[in-house]
């Protein structure tokens, strides 16, 4: 008889581990519940915890849902607070008014119409952004994506969150453990037993004994215990693509309590990488990600603290190394990686927490049945985390490419021998089509949709020809959705309250669940 | 602007209140909020809705009267024929701890009203008629936000969109109100059920569910209006 799977074995308690629990226990909670299906998370009680980014995609939304999270909980318990998108400063000519929006926002329309050929044919004087979507002047004005009788969950302008990652994995814990049924083990692995054909039978451990499982899912970060160690898998790196291979973090506290709050990550390039700046409610986390081939620490953390300002005074910034790179792959026997399992790149786009959701839900929603069909899913998976990853690195690398900073480590990432194939040939076709839908971003859960790449191109100055004529017949509709853009921006900035009063709010009201 | 000040005999001996219905002073509300003990007189007259608080998030409860600003359906020159909800009745009265206060600026201190005091300094029978107004609504509101409180938690709370189109070609579309989920109701354990009903809110739930019936009453009243206006309009 072919051995069903029936027992899911995740190890590592950080953020990966939890939220994979979560996903994969709230999908399968009817077997859960009838004693026939069962996850455990094995947490080493000596292992500290790396809190990866702050920053999260809204996708974290609809799996907080799904997993029966109170949103309210969410901003109470982990120091939650809108994010609706990134500005990039600095990043094309390091002018001090050199900035542009990648808001969460789809262009208006953008289901009928490519913009972008019409912005180009009469850009008015203003940005792409601002012509197609309210969201960066919401923005600038430190603006809620929605209100206090707005129900969990739901947005008046697409967010997600910045929230301390220390503090979501326990919250998260704590929801598996206690609603969604998950077994909680306190050890540390001390070795995989295999069986002949290679797949894991059990854990041993050092406090719990063995530990039996079907499914064993990596969650031990960079040290990848099982995937990498166990199973042999290699790691792929791509610091030829993307040079940044140090951060440092620091965590600074507001001017006052009632200080405004940004409800967007602020990206700011320097001479040899680029800080982040995210503000939680009680303090911003503020880190410079940067190639220690073009700086020394010294020196980077001296422009760090230049960025800050006074505000560091007495602070001591963190260091954490970074290998940008991934698996060869992800899934192999009856072993899967997610997480910084998996691999990890500099987190210029908030991609670590996103990327766990996607993993955790394609285990979840395609947990194979049966051990003879397992390789059949993993291959998928393997296949589609290979296209993921490489998106993701052409996406982060075209914020490179396109700036004219003239600093050695800005002049490399612009030579060809450093940009990905294919994304050089977009680039090139892109000079005379704009990305859009027709665009081979084809796949149901892309991470990032042909508008991302629009907001950043065309946030950078990038040029595409446009053929005269060529807008001629859908210029009527074009306009209608820019003046609809026109009409929506004032009514959100004057309906819309400030950031930090919102989450305020939310603190002593709360959110309706409709 | 408010001026809000507590009742005082030797003060306000002489203050006059209009405590009747009308526009001019007020009643002209299209959503009144109300108490659960008013359930059974408003459910013969008026939807009674859920929506919430602009401030807060928080869902309360009241009367639809209209459906556009400041449209009382309700109310003509003889004032409301149907009964009018507390928070209408207390007219410029607020209530400060024990006390009752009075709000000094309302339009409705006139000269022509109805005395607070008697000649002596002893409250009237209006006056004795608004204490008595307090000592029900005040519990009251408390009562209510445990109630909806209820509603909320047992997740029993549904939106209701109400979309009408009158004979004069207008239409009006409702959002943001809020109504019992009967389908949630439905399938409640036995225990909850006989909890809401120990409770008096089953019966308030089914006076909410029975006051929808009213929506399409309100709108027959708001098109015979309408049509009255337009007549009026043609010169007919």
């Amino acid at each position: 008889m072919i051995k069903s799977v029936e027992n899911i074995v995740i190890v590592g308690g950080g953020t990966a581990g939890w939220l994979a629990a979560g996903v994969i226990a709230a999908r399968h909670q009817g077997r859960i519940q009838r004693g026939t299906f069962s996850v455990t998370l094995i947490e080493s009680p000596n292992v500290p915890i790396i809190g990866v980014g702050e920053g999260t995609w809204p996708t974290l939304r609809t799996t907080l849902e799904k997993m029966g999270v109170s949103e309210t909980d969410l901003f109470r318990h982990c120091d939650a607070a809108f994010k609706q998108g990134a500005r990039f400063a600095r990043w094309t000519t390091g002018a001090e008014d050199d900035g542009y929006y990648h808001p969460l926002m789809l262009p208006q329309g953008f289901t009928q119409i490519n913009l972008v050929p019409h912005w180009l044919e009469d850009e008015q004087g203003r940005s792409f952004c601002d012509v197609v979507t309210p969201q960066g002047a919401l923005c600038d004005e430190g603006l809620a994506p929605k209100m206090i009788t707005t129900p969990e969950y739901q947005a008046v302008a697409n967010y997600a969150y910045h929230l301390d990652a220390g503090k979501f994995a326990p919250f998260i814990q704590k929801h598996c453990t206690m609603k969604l049924g998950v077994r909680h083990v306190l050890a540390d692995v001390q070795s995989a037993n295999r069986a002949e054909n290679g797949d894991i039978t059990s854990l041993t451990t050092q406090q719990a004994g063995e530990i039996a499982g079907d499914l064993f899912v990596d969650c031990t970060g960079f040290r990848s215990l099982l995937l990498g160690k166990a199973m042999g898998v290699g790691f792929k790196d791509c610091n030829d693509v993307l040079f940044c291979d140090t951060a440092m973090a620091m965590q600074v506290p507001y001017e006052t309590p009632e200080s405004p709050m940004a409800s967007h990550t602020i990206s700011t390039a320097h001479s040899a990488g680029w800080t982040w700046d995210i503000g939680l409610p009680t303090r911003r986390g503020i880190g410079y990600v940067y190639s220690s081939r073009h700086i020394s620490d010294e020196a980077a953390e001296a422009e760090l603290r230049r960025y800050i300002g006074p505000a560091a005074n007495g602070l001591t910034p963190r260091k954490i190394p970074i290998r940008a790179g991934h698996r060869e792959t992800f899934w192999k026997n009856n072993c899967v990686a997610v997480g910084l399992a998996a691999g990890f790149l500099e987190p210029l786009e908030s991609s670590a927490i996103v990327l766990v959701e996607l993993s955790a839900k394609l285990i979840a929603e395609q947990m194979p049945a049966n051990r003879g069909v397992m390789d059949i899913v993993a291959a998928r998976f393997n296949d589609v985390n290979h296209y993921r990853w490489g998106r993701i690195i052409d996406f982060l690398k075209l914020h490179y490419v396109l700036t004219k900073r003239r600093e050695k480590f800005w002049r490399d990432n612009t030579d060809p021998a450093s940009v990905p194939d294919r994304l050089k040939n977009l680039l090139h076709l892109w000079k005379y089509q704009p990305p859009w839908f027709f665009d081979e971003f084809d796949r149901i859960e892309e991470v990032f949709p042909a508008a991302s790449y629009q907001y950043v191109l065309y946030g950078m100055g990038f040029k595409t020809e446009v053929m005269p004529g060529d807008n001629n017949g859908s210029r009527a509709t074009a306009t209608s959705y820019m003046s609809e853009n026109l009409a929506m921006t004032r009514k959100l900035r004057a309906q819309l309250p400030k950031n930090r009063d919102l989450v305020k709010k939310i603190h002593e009201y709360g959110l309706q669940a409709i | 602007m408010a001026n809000i000040a507590i009742l005082n005999n030797t003060l306000h001996r002489s203050v006059r209140v209009q405590a009747g219905a009308s526009a001019r002073y007020g009643d002209n509300q299209r959503f009144v909020p109300v108490i659960i003990g008013e359930f059974p007189h408003l459910a013969a007259h008026y939807p009674i809705l859920l929506t919430k608080d602009q401030n807060t998030g928080a869902f309360f409860a009241g009367a639809v009267l209209g459906f556009d600003e400041n449209e009382n359906l309700f109310l003509n020159e003889r004032g409301m024929e149907t009964y009018r909800p507390l928070n209408l009745q207390r007219g410029p009265f607020y209530t400060a701890g024990n006390e009752v206060a009075i709000d000094l600026d309302s339009p409705r201190i006139d000269s022509s009203g109805k005395p607070l005091f008697t000649e002596a300094g002893e409250p009237t029978q209006y006056l004795q008629s608004i204490m008595a107004l307090f000592r029900d609504l005040k519990p009251g509101l408390e009562m209510t936000k445990s109630f909806v409180e209820t509603l909320s938690s047992l997740k029993l709370i549904e939106p209701i969109d109400i979309d009408l189109a009158f004979d004069d070609g207008s239409k009006r579309k409702l959002t943001g109100l809020y109504t019992v989920n009967q389908e949630a109701l439905r399938i409640l354990p036995d225990a909850t059920i006989i909890d809401l009903f120990r409770k008096g809110y089953l019966q308030l739930i089914y006076l909410m569910i029975a006051s929808l019936k009213q929506v399409p009453v309100l709108a027959h009243r708001k098109n015979n209006a309408l049509l009255k206006s337009s007549a009026l309009l043609a010169g007919r």
